[in-house]
């Protein structure tokens, strides 16, 4: 749900009010309100009461645009998943039921995600508030991740990583390659251990064997030949041929 | 189409933002800077914005460039990663 009904600018949790605010909603400009970045939802009113409201998971994208000859004046662009109804936006905080307007209540996340995008444009008239504003969406929008699902991989409970500050640190390649053997050790947990182990057993029976191929003894680990021929490791035993009698080198 | 220095971010709704990596969080939310658009055409009011948040569930793809990625040790940092987990 992207707009909500919501008749009054929120009183808890803003994170930053801006007024003298003029809001642009794909080109139509809606006249000058106050601009309140709260955590719950992003709100635009004006004087009169009309306004209306954002979800942040609806809110793709949000930057500072400082280009003048793109855009006019410097501004804070906000791009929205899918299409907000702007003939009645003004009439939104009116109106107190009748979610429906063409179907831009979302029907699925299909819509939203790939469908047409509104663009919003917040204009303040102190330009240096716009630092502010958009750090204070960038807040807000942490607040609101999307419910896990059973692809997402959230593993990773740290902090912002700031790619140049990790640069500045560790350097361009921060990453260590493997461990040396010693550090390695050390480092490795039970089952870590455990598998070492297993492997290196593997290793040692591998190198043990002896591949035959028509009495042929090769030193030849591999299982696959360049030839195609495939030896079949697993029938294999340690000390198969010894009783062999003729060897040809 | 758009040879950043840096990395691409293609959007599920198809716009492509290239930009300089600032950071991202947990949530793959991504902040890039002096970003521009691929398809100019299409959104020509984004064009040179910069100080840009993109949010993470409407991230595509990131494209990294080919040569600013070692894959090997993309794999063994990730190795690595894995095994922290366990413990």
């Amino acid at each position: 749900m992207v707009l909500l009904n919501n008749l009054h600018p929120p009183t808890e949790g803003v994170r930053h009010e801006q007024a003298e605010t003029t809001a642009v909603m794909d080109g139509q400009r809606l006249g000058c309100g106050t601009l309140y970045v709260a955590e719950t939802r992003l709100s635009w009113f004006d004087s009169s009461g009309l306004g209306f409201s954002l979800e942040y998971p609806s809110i793709g994208l949000h930057a500072i645009s400082r280009d003048v000859s793109t855009y006019p004046q410097e501004h804070l662009y906000v791009m929205v998943n899918g299409k907000l109804n702007k003939e009645n936006g003004a009439e939104m905080a009116e109106k107190a039921a009748d979610d429906d307007d063409d179907g831009s209540s979302d029907g699925g996340d299909d819509d939203e995600d790939e469908g047409p995008i509104t663009e919003i444009r917040f204009v303040p008239s102190d330009k240096a508030a716009l630092e502010s504003m958009f750090s204070a969406m960038c807040e807000c929008q942490a607040l609101h991740p999307d419910p896990e699902d059973d692809d997402s991989d959230n593993d990773f409970e740290g902090e912002e990583y700031d790619v140049e500050e990790a640069e500045a640190e560790h350097g361009h390649a921060d990453i260590p390659t493997f461990y040396t053997c010693d550090e390695g050790l050390s480092a490795l947990t039970q089952e870590g251990q455990a598998t070492l182990e297993r492997l290196e057993g593997m290793l040692a029976q591998s190198v043990a064997q002896q591949y035959h191929m028509a009495g042929v003894r090769t030193e030849e680990t591999k299982a696959e030949f360049e030839d195609g021929m495939e030896v079949d490791a697993a029938a294999m035993e340690a000390g198969q041929f010894e009783d062999a009698d003729v060897e040809h080198w | 189409m758009c040879f950043c220095s840096d990395v691409v971010v293609e959007l599920k709704n198809d716009l492509s933002i290239c930009g300089t990596l600032h950071s991202v969080d947990q949530y793959l939310n991504i902040k890039l800077t002096d970003i521009s658009v691929t398809d100019p055409e299409k959104y020509p009011h984004m064009l040179s914005v910069k100080n840009c948040f993109i949010r993470g569930s409407v991230v595509r793809y990131v494209q990294l460039p080919a040569d600013e990625v070692d894959t090997q040790l993309l794999q063994d940092a990730a190795r690595k990663e894995a095994m922290q987990q366990k413990q």
